[in-house]
């Protein structure tokens, strides 16, 4: 069921006529309910170690989803992304969010760490995470 | 320098030249002013956009470096741009605090403004992060204007001095030169012998043309004149000596006085009138004209001042010496100019001689040699005008017929009765003083003027000798005798004579009277006392 919707999902984003959004999940055992896109902006590109309730922050990368959610963040395409983290190797203030290849193992880590932050098709969310924002995507891929 | 000013007044190639290379100086420096002026501006402007650029170029690191609030990033920003020569200052300001910040803050970029520009979130669109403020190195900006300038001065001066370097060489060329040429060559000009200036080659229809035509054109003219004038100078010439001679031969006198009647001038013809010596110097010797009339002066005198204060020319007969041989002279003067008369004199004695023989002979009876009618009457008037004016002035009359003098001249003819009659003119003649005048009137008519003998013994003692002496028989041949008689009738001429005529009507009918009472006799008038 769930690999249906999934593969239907993503017939219709290829088809492109339909927009899927992009859900930002804690475990719920996070005391966090819902942030604003600007906090998350700020967790993602290393601005803020911590999260509004006061979690150290540790936001994870899907590397599948990964263009489509910075895109729908801040309107970047990947080599953006990558370009600035690279500036910052340099004086390593900041570092990048850790890079998962699996939404599974992302779902783990974020159920083992109450700080952490992840992301997901809004239509593939289990029950024990929670959605704290949904990005919508505003463009076609 | 006094010698630089001699050679600026007497070139005008240096003079030209020097006011060219002048106002090029001066041009040169108003531009080279005004390139500084608007290069600095523009150089300025320049640093402002290559600022623009720099930053530009560093706005995505100070962005993330803000983002971020990464001090090592924005110090690191900081160093490259100062590594730029144009880059005075850098400030990365974040709210109150300061980022990072590079570059000295001294008074060197006082006068620049910053160049400011806010960074803003390199995620968040509207989102400013913070501020980089970039002040340009004045330094560098007047050594960029310097270097511009001095560029574009080099390359000024350079193009004024060839401007005015061939400024001056075609005004030496064009002009000076030219004009050197024709001045020289007019320099060495021999008017007088026709010759021109040639028109420098090439300036034929310019300025300098005409200015050798305007020359040649008066050379022309002055020949002309000075050709014209020495004709009519050697005209003058001829026409003075001739004058001159004419002057000097002629037999009238030519003389000329100032105005005082001091003697200026006299040709020979005037001294011989005169009887001045002919060598006499009248520069030297100071003459009056009216010393040389005698008797004369005063009318002379008279005339003069006459002619020079009412400018009346004047004609007046001197007679100058007396005695046996008068002489006359006739002088005519005239003003010249304002204080010079001009005077001729002719020898006029002829001519008065003539005129006097000429009114002699009007009065004369020519048989008798003694006045005619026309004499006694103007001896009449003569003695009427005298009695108007002396009223105890007075003359006795006589009026004369010979009796029977018809007969003896039909008896012995003409020539005898002539003769008688020249005889009886020769009684009356010695009879009557110098003073008394004798005429016939015609025929065998005499009459005597006794001058102031009224009385009448006086007269008729005169009468009765007459009368005797007439009565004589004249012999004129050994074979002719004429007895002759004479009736007689007096009358006096005084205060109380109405006129001559009257006077002499009444000795005529006086003489009637004595006629009637039977001849050779005479008779007075009743208006005798």
């Amino acid at each position: 069921m769930k690999i249906l919707s999934v593969a239907f999902l993503s017939c219709l984003l290829l088809a492109g006529f339909a927009r899927a959004d992009i859900a930002v999940v804690v475990t719920v055992d996070s005391p966090l309910r819902t942030v604003s896109q600007n906090d998350l902006i700020n967790v993602f590109m290393g601005r803020y170690r911590r999260l509004p309730t006061g979690e150290t922050a540790l936001p994870v990368d899907l590397s599948p989803l990964k263009a489509r959610f910075y895109r729908a963040l801040v309107d970047k395409d990947l080599a953006e992304i990558n370009s600035y983290w690279a500036r910052l190797i340099f004086s390593g203030q900041a570092s990048p969010p850790l890079q998962m290849q699996e939404s599974d193992e992302m779902l783990q880590y974020i159920r083992r760490n109450p700080g952490a932050l992840g992301y997901l098709d809004a239509a593939a969310v289990p029950d024990d995470v929670r959605i704290v924002l949904q990005l919508s995507e505003r463009q076609a891929p | 320098m006094i010698r630089l000013a001699r050679l600026l007044r007497r070139r005008l190639a240096l003079r030209s030249a020097a006011l060219t290379l002048l106002a090029v100086a001066l041009l040169g420096i108003a531009s080279l002013t005004g390139a500084i002026l608007v290069s600095e501006s523009r150089e300025r402007g320049r640093q402002y956009e290559r600022l623009e650029e720099l930053l530009n170029t560093v706005e995505r690191t100070v962005q993330i470096a803000c983002f971020l609030d990464d001090k090592v990033l924005a110090a690191e920003v900081a160093n490259g741009l100062l590594s730029n020569r144009i880059v005075g200052h850098v400030s990365v300001i974040q709210g109150s605090d300061v980022l990072a910040q590079g570059g000295p803050t001294d008074d060197r970029h006082a006068g620049n403004r910053p160049l400011e520009r806010a960074i803003m979130s390199p995620f968040v669109a509207a989102e400013q992060v913070c501020s980089i403020e970039l002040t340009p190195d004045e330094q560098e900006i007047s050594r960029s204007v310097m270097r511009a300038s001095l560029f574009t001065g080099i390359v000024l001066t350079l193009q004024l001095i060839a401007i005015g370097i061939v400024v001056v060489l075609v005004v030496l060329r064009l002009i000076i030169l030219p004009i050197t040429r024709v001045s020289l060559r007019l320099e060495s000009l021999a008017p007088e012998s026709g010759e021109k200036l040639n028109t420098p080659p090439g300036n034929r229809d310019d300025e300098l043309g005409r200015l050798v035509g305007s020359v040649n054109g008066m050379i022309d003219h002055l020949v002309t004149s000075i050709h014209d004038e020495r004709t009519l100078r050697l005209q003058r010439e001829v026409d003075e000596r001739r004058f001159r001679s004419i002057v000097e031969n002629v037999e009238t006198g030519i003389f000329e006085l100032s105005s005082e009647g001091r003697m200026l001038s006299a040709n020979p013809a005037f001294r011989r009138l005169f009887n001045l010596d002919q060598a006499l110097d009248l520069d030297v010797q100071d003459l009056r004209f009216a010393e040389f009339v005698g008797e004369e002066k005063e009318r002379v005198n008279t005339m003069l001042v006459q002619l020079v204060n009412y400018g009346r020319p004047c004609n007046i007969e001197l007679k100058l010496e007396t005695g046996e041989y008068p002489r006359w002279v006739s002088v005519l003067l005239n003003r010249f100019e304002d204080d010079r008369l001009q005077g001729v004199a002719n020898d006029v004695t002829e001519r008065q001689m003539a005129a006097h023989a000429a009114e002699h002979m009007a009065i004369t009876d020519l048989l008798t040699g003694l006045g005619n009618r026309r004499g006694l009457m103007k001896r009449l008037d003569q003695s009427m005008r005298i009695v108007q004016s002396d009223p105890g002035y007075s003359c006795g009359l006589v009026m004369l017929d010979l009796d029977k003098f018809k007969q003896a001249n039909d008896t012995y003819g003409h020539a005898i009765g002539d003769r008688v009659l020249q005889h009886v003119a020769k009684l009356l003649t010695d009879l009557v003083r110098q003073a008394d005048y004798v005429s016939r009137l015609g025929g065998d008519e005499f009459v005597v003027l006794l001058e102031g003998t009224t009385r009448r013994e006086a007269i008729a003692r005169i009468l009765d000798r007459f009368l005797q002496r007439v009565n004589e028989p004249i012999r004129f041949d050994p074979d002719i005798e004429v007895s002759i008689s004479a009736s007689l009738g007096v009358a006096i001429l005084d205060v109380n004579a109405q006129s001559a005529e009257e006077v002499l009507q009444r000795a005529d009918s006086a003489m009637y009277e004595a006629k009637h009472a039977g001849r050779n006799c005479y008779r007075f008038h009743p208006s005798l006392g």
